[in-house]
């Protein structure tokens, strides 16, 4: 095993497959060590229960950078992905709802039974995000500049982006100078009226972080999703089989164009010499040289854990140390042995399933989200969480058998640090909070329930190794993307250490599965 | 009324009156127009109660540029700034934090809490020393236009991009944090002592609709930090007379120059013809002619109340009416019979000198922030108290004394009730706040004076109650102050021109806004445009 190795990637998760792959066809032979059993980090696929599987953790894509899809082919390696055909569904608890689709024309209609004004707001919304996400999209792809000696590169990088955005006209100009640090309630609340309508659209700046709709620079999260996907709620993209199936496709690609993937392996240390990483140590104490390494792995666990604090200085440790990772997001999958029935839908006309086949929004207005949040600032979970909730069985029916049904539900908030208690003497709490809420809308879902299996922050943590739970592997925050993610001067896939660098969420441009991060390193890894 | 004039300035306040000295200095005739009996706008001094002189708004000062000092020679017209020294924060365990300019003595009180937080403090300032110089001339600066291709525009955009460059990496480290984070989460990174973190997070959320934890409160931390280290004054002062001298010296100087003011003359109309300011219309009727009109009132006022609609585009009106005030404060302005005394620190002493924090924990100041947010003012107030009569005996008859609460959070939109209703209220739960720690406060309140939103915006004009003419949050400052596209004092109407709070670099009494606005004016008069 003496044999050195050019690239070694920590961590098989989405982004790690990606930087593998794209070093692999580059001609090198990267060898990806996965701690876990199976590959893909956080876009797995487990049977959680007899006869069902569900996506345990991501359960949705970002969606993959098209470049990422095109590039590794991933179709061809197995990849099937399932539209569904309502985008987001969203129960109000007076038994009126919203439907939102992809064409805007079709979700106006649903919006005009709340407000005609709105309905007609939410087509000029819609396209003025179109527009705004497009011009933005290139910034996911971008190696973020240096701000100490910008390379040429860097600048032409940075004047395309300028003219795309300079091409949008002052008015959208302007709007994004606003926007990028405005909280989300403030933009929703000017364009409509109806909360539930607010509410479903806020989300999306809130999804994931430790910020209500109230806290500045949400909106700056809807405008970096909308560079993925300029839609106001999102997409709705699942692979066929889970997100397992994604990654296990990208792993596929990975190796055929000459990775090597062990799975099983477990990283312990970072070898360092002389300021370069030399190797990996692994749990056994076996070592693994190679002339670079690639962490996959978030920022913290990479810098604070797996490296020797005596390789890095004490102002970039103090730095790391502050870097915020305190998750808040909780996920519970729960087994049904039917589809629950929504009170709201009843009353709306058209295909209830169709409905159901895509995102559930729990979350009606705009104060119950902030209010949500509130109680996690002082360390408690939710008592009345916002809820992102699929039934990805609806779509693909493989998941659980026949008239069997799977709900995923994503649940925030559940702050990592609780105030009383820990998360292993509250799980079922959380468990029973979640259905209680939802049964406040599907008033048939608990006695559907066969079981439920409930993954709070601690679990985030210590299975799937998110230092503080945080499924974006850091805090999205204004301070903490772009060229600031996940530091100032350390945001461009390279660390203090010559030969390690990073490749994960815990990078530009962030969480999410959309593979950018992974395949932006792979660039900075080649050009180095 | 027939004669004319080269300048109206709609409004007396501080900046109002820079701007019509800065005018009448090269020579303009000015006229000024007050709407009050008095002069100051919200840098006012009124006696309230006979013998007892409050600074019925703004209460402090810290923030006033020196050039104008300098310039105006206010000194010269009765400014005289006096020491406020320290702040004390009593706790409700009865134990207190209290930090005064003396650095050793800070120290020594910061270490009874945690040493490494008083050595960490010392570094913490001279970071933010070097944080105010970054953003210094960003103060005296007309804001460039970063979606406009002019020369000016872009060199300005690229000095401050160098400036950035320049820095070394922590202090670029610093800034970015500055300019992004919650004051919270920045302060969490220098030090562990909660009541440290809580009575120096409350600077992050004067005049914001904005919780010690919401993003964007760390700059408003830096905005009130940046009197610390002037040159004229180290520190934040009372104004010899309530803050209401400060505008009279202001206007002192004015008036040599040969500015007219006019006060109870209140504005009812800007008149406009052809696209261009003509004069003002007063409440009684009378026609003020002149080549050009600044206004120093809100946009709300501006463009909302005293034009006649048709004048400015929809879009402009749009982003007017988007520009958010959303007031956030009370004042409780109380005449004592004696001082009070807290039971973290029993008696007279040079803590009452000071500023008193009422910020006990950084949940305290967040949980008033939550009952805010949901349309209720703060069960539990942050409260940031002053007793000038201690340094300046002539706001107060011999033995008496003056106390000045801001509180926060006091939401001009009220869930239920109105703030009419609610206002005797309000002002009994700061009181009960007080007597929690200075439990004698009851006893000795001679007259109490409850300043609420709703009557600052009746009172002195601020829509909404907002103390700095509209929010100090992340977008609404520099070139998006106050809308995208007129940051430069400039607005739709030609010779209409902005020189209130509600334009760059913002509100406190700074000056600075009266002082860019009006060297604008000047460059349009070199031009040729007025």
């Amino acid at each position: 095993m003496a044999d050195k190795r050019d690239f070694i990637i920590i961590g098989g998760g989405h982004n790690g497959l990606v930087t593998a792959f794209y070093l692999a066809r580059a001609g090198h032979r990267p060898l990806v060590l996965e701690r876990r059993d199976v590959v893909g980090g956080a876009a797995i696929t487990d049977e959680f229960h007899p006869g069902f599987k569900v996506s345990t953790l991501a359960y949705a894509c970002g969606p993959v950078h098209p470049d990422v899809v095109r590039d590794m082919r991933l179709q061809d390696h197995g990849l099937e992905m399932l539209r569904s055909e309502a985008q987001l569904f969203a129960p109000s608890p007076d038994g009126r709802s919203l439907v939102l689709h992809a064409d805007p024309k079709r979700s106006a209609e649903s919006i005009a039974a709340l407000s005609k004004k709105d309905a007609e707001a939410y087509g000029r919304f819609h396209d003025t995000l179109g527009r705004i996400g497009r011009a933005l999209s290139r910034i996911q792809t971008i190696i973020p500049p240096s701000i100490d000696r910008p390379s040429p590169r860097d600048l032409i990088n940075m004047l395309r982006l300028g003219k795309k955005i300079r091409d949008l006209g002052p008015r959208d100009m302007h709007r994004i100078l606003r926007w990028g640090t405005m909280p989300i309630a403030d933009l929703v609340a000017e364009y409509f009226e109806t909360e539930l309508l607010r509410a479903a659209i806020s989300a999306r700046g809130i999804f994931g972080t430790f910020l209500g709709p109230w806290s500045a620079g949400t909106t700056t999260l809807l405008l970096l999703r909308c560079a993925a996907d300029p839609d106001p709620v999102g997409a709705v993209s699942f692979p066929r089989g889970g997100m397992g199936a994604l990654t296990a496709a990208m792993a596929d690609a990975a190796r055929k164009a000459g990775a090597e993937i062990r799975t099983g392996v477990e990283v312990t240390g970072i070898r360092v010499q002389d300021g370069r990483a030399t190797g990996v140590v692994l749990s056994g104490g076996e070592e693994i040289p190679a002339k670079a390494v690639i962490s996959n792995a978030d920022p913290k666990r990479t810098l604070l854990n797996l490296v020797d604090p005596i390789h890095l200085g004490p102002d970039f440790l103090n730095r790391m140390r502050n870097y915020r990772s305190y998750g808040t997001a909780a996920k519970v999958n729960i087994a049904l042995s039917g589809l629950p029935e929504f009170t709201a839908l009843k009353k709306a006309a058209g295909d209830g399933n169709a409905t159901l086949s895509g995102r559930i929004h729990i979350g009606p207005e705009i104060d119950y989200i902030e209010k949500a949040f509130d109680e996690s600032k002082y360390g408690n979970f939710s008592k009345h969480p916002y809820l992102d909730v699929t039934i990805p069985t609806i779509s693909d029916p493989s998941l659980a058998s026949s008239g069997k049904h799977v709900m995923s539900v994503f649940m925030q908030y559940a702050p990592y640090k609780l105030k009383s208690g820990d998360w292993s003497q509250r799980r079922d709490e959380l468990g029973k909070t979640v259905i209680d809420t939802i049964a406040a809308y599907a008033p048939n879902l608990p006695g559907l329930v066969l079981h439920s299996q409930v993954i709070t922050p601690a679990d985030l943590e210590t299975t799937y190794g998110l230092t503080g739970g945080h499924i974006f592997h850091g805090e999205m925050a204004l301070d903490q993307i772009f060229t600031m993610r996940p530091l100032l001067d350390w945001a461009r896939y390279r660390t203090p250490i010559g030969g390690l660098y990073l490749c994960g969420a815990g990078t530009h441009p962030g969480g999410g599965v959309t593979g950018a991060p992974g395949a932006n390193a792979a660039r900075a890894i080649l050009k180095a | 009324m027939g004669s004319r004039y080269d300048a109206i300035i709609i409004g007396g306040g501080h900046n109002g009156l820079t701007t019509a000295s800065y005018l009448a200095r090269a020579g303009k005739k000015v006229l000024v127009l007050e709407r009050r009996y008095v002069l100051g706008g919200a840098a006012v001094t009124e006696e309230i109660f006979p013998g007892f002189k409050f600074s019925v708004c703004s209460y402090v000062v810290s923030l006033l540029r020196p050039e104008i000092i300098r310039d105006l020679d206010l000194p010269k017209h009765g400014l005289e700034i006096l020491p406020l020294d320290g702040t004390f924060a009593p706790m409700q365990d009865g134990n207190y934090l209290w930090r005064v300019n003396d650095h050793g003595k800070t120290f020594r009180e910061i270490a009874k809490f945690s040493r490494v937080d008083a050595e960490a403090y010392e570094e913490f300032g001279k970071a933010m020393v070097a944080m105010c110089h970054f953003v210094k001339p960003i103060l005296d600066m007309t804001p460039p236009d970063p979606t406009s291709l002019n020369l000016k525009d872009l060199r300005k955009l690229l000095f401050l991009g160098r400036r950035f460059q320049a820095m070394n990496s922590n202090d670029r480290y610093n800034q970015v944090q500055l300019m992004t984070m919650s004051a919270i989460d920045f302060l969490d990174q220098w030090f562990e002592t909660d009541i440290l973190k809580a009575c120096m997070s409350a600077s992050g959320i004067i005049g914001t609709f904005l919780g010690v934890r919401s993003p964007g409160t760390a700059y408003v931390l830096l905005h009130h930090y940046m009197g610390e280290i002037d040159g004229a004054f180290r520190s934040w002062g009372f104004s010899r007379g309530g803050t209401g001298a400060i505008s009279n010296a202001i206007a002192g100087a004015a008036r040599e120059l040969g500015v007219e003011i006019r006060t109870e003359a209140s504005v009812a109309r800007i008149l406009v013809k052809n696209g261009k300011a003509q004069g003002v219309v007063l409440q009684n009727g009378d026609e003020i002619h002149a080549d050009l009109v600044s206004s120093s009132v809100d946009p709300n006022l501006t463009f909302l109340k005293l034009m006649e609609p048709g004048h400015l585009s929809d879009e402009f009106i749009e982003q007017v009416k988007r520009y958010k005030y959303r007031g956030s404060s009370g004042k409780v302005n109380l005449a004592l019979d004696a001082l009070p005394n807290f039971r973290a620190l029993p008696g007279p002493g040079a803590h009452l000198r000071g500023a008193i924090s009422i910020s006990p924990s950084v949940e305290y100041m967040e949980r008033a922030y939550d009952d805010a947010k949901y349309g209720q003012f703060s069960r539990h107030p942050y409260i940031d108290i002053v007793i000038p009569s201690l340094t300046d005996p002539s706001v107060a008859p011999p033995g008496k004394h003056v106390m000045s609460c801001f509180v926060q959070y006091a939401p001009y939109h009220l869930k239920e009730g109105t703030w009419d209703e609610q206002k005797e209220a309000f002002g009994d739960n700061v009181i009960n706040t007080i007597a929690e720690h200075a439990p004698n406060i009851k006893d000795i309140i001679l007259h109490r004076q409850v300043v609420s939103p709703l009557d600052m915006e009746r009172e002195f004009g601020l829509t909404e109650g907002n103390i700095f003419q509209g929010e100090l949050s992340l977008e609404q400052l520099f070139f998006l102050r106050p809308v995208p596209g007129w940051a430069k004092y400039r607005t739709p109407v030609r010779n209409l021109y902005m020189c209130g709070s509600a334009t760059h670099p913002g509100g406190g009494i700074m000056g600075a806004p009266g002082r860019l606005a009006a060297l604008e004016i000047l460059k349009d008069y070199g031009k040729g445009t007025i």
